[in-house]
């Protein structure tokens, strides 16, 4: 049987001229039908669709073979990708079936052909659930499956698929946050649901689960943004999740800029409304202050802090604000003592002198501290050498384009074209500005900051 | 508007008011003050006073109290032994006040004689208002509506009085009566401190205004053409035009005065202080000086507005070079002269000492009142910015001696001011020295284009997936069973406690992801 498989299932023109086979009725039938078939990668998928009747399809898939063999020895993940996806799938889900070996998992998400598997975007989400299903306990054996599938199913590292929340949510539970930053660093910005059986809540989740990790591991700049594409992610009513997502995104930002900062404008005014009434902003509007006032801040919605689990996040913001007085002191004095610090931020001088010194060794301030206990402020003024300039000039004509890629492909678009032609006699001034936009006109708006 | 006007009178009533103090250092002369006033407006503000001034009290009472009795409003009496009653409270204890039935004596025949008098002065004007309204004469309407206008006014039932001015408004023939209306229904709005309202009225009588005086003009060029000689008519031409420019002077200042009241009412000072300097000599204000405010009054609001708010170029400019304004009003209060001179001659000290010691007058002003402090807050604002603006470096020890505070009197402030970005400087704590900011522009432009480039990118890229998400129809829905959302969840991870209080929502929260976080702290 072996060597058969090497020519089967590729796609290509001859494919479509080879005569349609009969359906196969048994597992040891459908197997030979993988092995031999010169059919396109389509034409299998929709005979492993219409394998057996609807009931008993996953049952027979999760069977053995007469002989009794593992139909998985006999497939190749590479070359049978479709037909292995389907076994693999139907073993994990079915209760009482021989579950596979965890080789053939592993082996199956290392190799198998991204092009075949995205015809079967719900076969790929009941495998990767049936992967965190297997795994019960010990969760970690599934982040090495999960992240090789979210890595090299879709076409580009930008889309998101329903796989993509299932792997972060694996790498929570099992506190292997780091195992995540490699999918995470690339941010997400395409969506296609045709290669993926995508929900609202995937893209929730995602993003959530993301930011979470992110806050855990302290990178709050990137926490931040994660939270704030939950938050402002469209909705007609806000989903829970992300009335959850914009408290810790008020906390994220009291971290990282001492300052809650408004919502984009485009956020749903209802979680606007809610998060105004909420123990959270009136955190943020007290921020920063000496620790003592804003524990006793906090301590007055503790309980509400404690259900949302917030409670540590509280805390580090709490901690952080004399970061934060101190920074606010630089603006209004050049020399101060230790001891005056102290009086200002509420905390003992020995305290000050290890809070500026970290400040000063991170960078947050531009500072001496003198013998005899005082401080010198001096002005810091960032500096950027010709390097800095060019790459941001380099990113700013990416952006460029990719904004003029994105309007042409809309301009092109079938909807759009409809609109347009079906308004075209009522807004001509309108139609005419559209076109006679400049190709740089998606960084005019630039000339405002210069 | 009724309900506004409840609520201001009550708050003029009931507030609780601060013991003003009258010393050699604060200066008050009652009999100037009571001198400047006539009528209702002078009882009002007696009433203002007694309260804050428990050492006036008792003269200011008997004073009010005579001149309540050459009015008709009766109530105005309670008002003042409510006032009275709040001065007692308010009296130091080892010199209380006497009873108010001692202080002043109620006439109960001549309260009874007078509110018959008004009942049957009332009746009659309504009965005449019928018979005109049936006859259809609008004029005679006009007039009736007019005469119970200003009757409610007189025993101070403001709300009729309005009432029947907004009626009267129908049956106005000429723009005359229209501007009759306005000025009449302006007195009564600033009598009542109703500033929200005065604007309205202002803007109803400046198209009245300029139509009546081209209808004044145009006849009197009819008259003047029919005169005899020509020099006779060029004379008479000429009188008639001086005469017409000085009525249209006396609206216009009215006007004027009403903008700037209302503006200082509102605490919008530079647009009070703007309209004020623009406000005609004293003779053109003609009754307004007593009943509505006096000129020297016009200058304590004017100049404390513009200290407040004017650059220095514009407060000389338009109030030390105004010739109507320095000789009608800067004039009749020396001291506020002074202010201004010092003030543009940077002695800062002068002029706060002067402030401070003339508060007690200022803080009497029914209309200025409610603003002092802010506007007290605004000079000394303005005048540590002023003195510090031509240095690089300021001794803060000079500063102080330059503003008759102690050192760290003036430390406070200056923290103050450069914590709202009125100054551009830091403090050097140990030498005690204000430095001036010095920026980098070039570096600075460099860090906030950099700035506004990555911020651009980000919100790009959210932004396109927000699209991307709206383009595939990923939009959070409200659950079919909206009325119970924890049974319509559809999470694909479901381990989340009910969460009660945040009803119609879409889908929960994972409990994990709250979990880990709140022992993120730990790590």
């Amino acid at each position: 049987m072996a060597p058969s498989t090497s020519t089967a299932a590729q796609p290509g023109p001859s494919a479509a001229l080879a005569p349609a086979q009969e359906q196969p009725k048994t597992l040891d039938e459908l197997v030979q039908y993988l092995t031999t078939t010169t059919g396109s990668a389509a034409t299998v998928n929709g005979t492993l669709k219409t394998f057996g009747t609807k009931e008993t399809r996953d049952t027979l898939l999760a069977s053995t073979l007469g002989s009794g063999q593992d139909p998985l020895e006999v497939l190749s993940p590479e070359t049978n990708t479709l037909g292995y996806l389907y076994i693999l799938a139907a073993r994990l889900d079915v209760s009482g079936a021989l579950p596979p070996q965890i080789q053939h998992v592993e082996s199956f998400c290392k190799r198998f052909t991204p092009e075949h598997a995205r015809l079967a975007p719900d076969r790929i989400s009941a495998l990767a659930k049936g992967i965190v299903k297997a795994s019960g306990e010990n969760i970690k054996h599934a982040l090495d499956p999960l992240c090789s599938i979210v890595l090299r199913y879709p076409p580009k590292p930008t889309y998101l698929t329903s796989v993509h929340p299932i792997f972060l949510h694996a790498c929570v539970t099992a506190r292997h946050f780091a195992a995540a930053l490699p999918v995470l660093s690339t941010p997400i910005v395409d969506i296609d649901t045709t290669i993926s059986d995508l929900h609202y809540n995937d893209n929730l989740l995602y993003h959530y689960a993301g930011g979470v990790v992110f806050a855990v591991l302290k990178r709050w700049r990137e926490a931040e943004e994660f939270f704030e594409i939950v938050v402002t992610s469209p909705a007609q009513t806000p989903a829970a999740i992300q009335f959850e997502a914009l408290k810790k995104l008020t906390l994220v930002q009291l971290i990282l800029y001492g300052k809650a900062i408004q919502p984009p404008k485009y956020t749903n005014n209802q979680l606007i409304r809610m998060i105004k009434n909420s123990p959270y902003n009136t955190l943020g509007k007290a921020y920063p202050q000496t620790a003592a006032s804003l524990t006793a801040i906090v301590q007055k919605d503790v309980e509400a802090f404690r259900s949302d689990q917030n409670l540590g996040l509280v805390q580090q913001v709490i901690d952080r604000a004399s970061r934060w007085l101190i920074k606010k002191l630089t603006l209004t004095y050049i020399t101060l003592g230790l001891t005056d610090i102290g009086k200002e931020v509420g905390v003992e001088a020995e305290e000050v002198r290890v809070i500026v010194l970290n400040m000063i060794e991170i960078g947050d301030i531009n500072a001496s501290i003198s013998i005899d206990g005082n401080v010198t402020f001096a002005d810091s003024t960032p500096q950027f050498t010709k390097a800095d300039v060019d790459a941001a000039l380099a990113r700013a004509q990416e952006q460029s384009k990719l904004l003029r890629d994105v309007e042409r492909a809309l301009n092109s678009s079938k909807d759009y074209l409809q609109k347009a032609l079906k308004h075209k006699d009522d807004a001509w001034g309108m139609d005419e500005d559209m076109y006679s936009t400049p190709p740089s006109g998606a960084w005019a708006e630039e000339s405002m900051y210069a | 508007m009724e309900m506004d006007i409840d609520e201001q009178q009550q708050t003029r009533r009931t507030g609780v008011m601060r013991v003003l103090p009258i010393d050699d250092n604060h200066p008050f002369d009652l009999d100037q003050y009571i001198s400047n006033y006539t009528g209702r407006a002078l009882v009002d503000r007696l009433t203002f006073l007694i309260p804050q001034c428990p050492t006036l009290a008792v003269q200011a009472a008997q004073v009010a109290a005579k001149h309540i009795r050459n009015m008709r409003d009766t109530s105005l009496y309670s008002h003042l032994s409510i006032a009275y009653e709040q001065a007692q409270t308010n009296a130091s204890s080892d010199a209380p006040l006497p009873p108010f039935h001692e202080v002043v004596s109620i006439d109960q025949t001549w309260i009874e004689e007078t509110n018959r008098k008004n009942a049957d002065e009332r009746t009659k004007l309504e009965v005449e208002l019928k018979t005109y309204s049936s006859n259809m004469i609008k004029e005679s309407i006009r007039m009736a509506h007019r005469d119970l206008a200003e009757f409610h006014r007189s025993v101070g039932d403001y709300q009729t009085a309005l009432k029947h001015y907004a009626k009267l408004r129908e049956f106005c023939t000429t723009s005359q009566h229209v501007l009759d209306m306005c000025i009449a229904v302006l007195e009564l709005l600033i009598e009542q401190r109703n500033y929200t309202h005065i604007p309205t009225y202002v803007f109803k009588a400046e198209p009245a205004l300029d139509a009546s005086t081209n209808a004044l003009r145009s006849s009197t060029h009819i008259s003047a053409s029919s005169a005899a000689t020509p020099h006779a008519a060029a004379t008479a031409a000429q009188a008639s035009r001086d005469r017409l420019m000085s009525e249209r002077q006396k609206t216009q200042t009215k006007l004027e005065v009403a903008t700037g009241i209302s503006h200082l009412g509102l605490a919008s000072y530079e647009k009070a202080a703007s309209a004020f300097v623009r406000v005609g000599s004293a003779a053109s204000l003609g009754a307004w000086a007593t009943k509505v405010i006096h000129p020297s009054d016009i200058a304590i609001y004017t100049t404390l507005c513009a200290l407040a708010t004017l650059q220095r170029s514009q407060i000389k400019s338009q109030i030390m070079e105004n010739d109507t304004f320095v000789s009608s009003y800067l004039e009749s209060e020396p001291y506020i002269r002074e202010l201004v001179v010092n003030w543009l001659g940077g002695k800062f000290k002068a002029v706060l000492e002067s402030l401070e010691k003339y508060s007690t007058r200022h803080a009497l002003l029914p209309h200025l009142a409610p603003h002092l402090s802010s506007l007290m807050q605004l000079i000394r604002s303005r005048a540590v910015a002023l003195y510090f603006r031509p240095f690089a470096t300021v001794k803060l020890e000079k500063m102080a001696a330059a503003f008759g505070w102690t050192i760290s009197q003036a430390e406070c402030e200056v923290v103050r001011l450069i914590g709202e970005g009125d100054i551009k400087g830091r403090v050097d704590r140990l030498g005690k020295i204000l430095r001036a900011q010095e920026t980098d522009q070039r570096a600075e432009l460099f860090a906030r284009t950099m700035k506004a480039g990555q911020d651009m990118q980000s919100a790009n890229r959210k932004l396109l997936l927000r699209l991307k998400l709206q383009q595939a129809d990923l939009i959070v829905k409200a659950p079919k069973q909206s009325n119970q959302p924890q049974q319509g969840s559809q999470q694909p991870i479901q381990s989340a406690p009910s969460q009660s209080g945040i009803g119609g929502f879409a889908g929960k929260v994972p409990e994990i992801f709250t979990n880990i976080l709140s022992m993120g702290s730990g790590d």
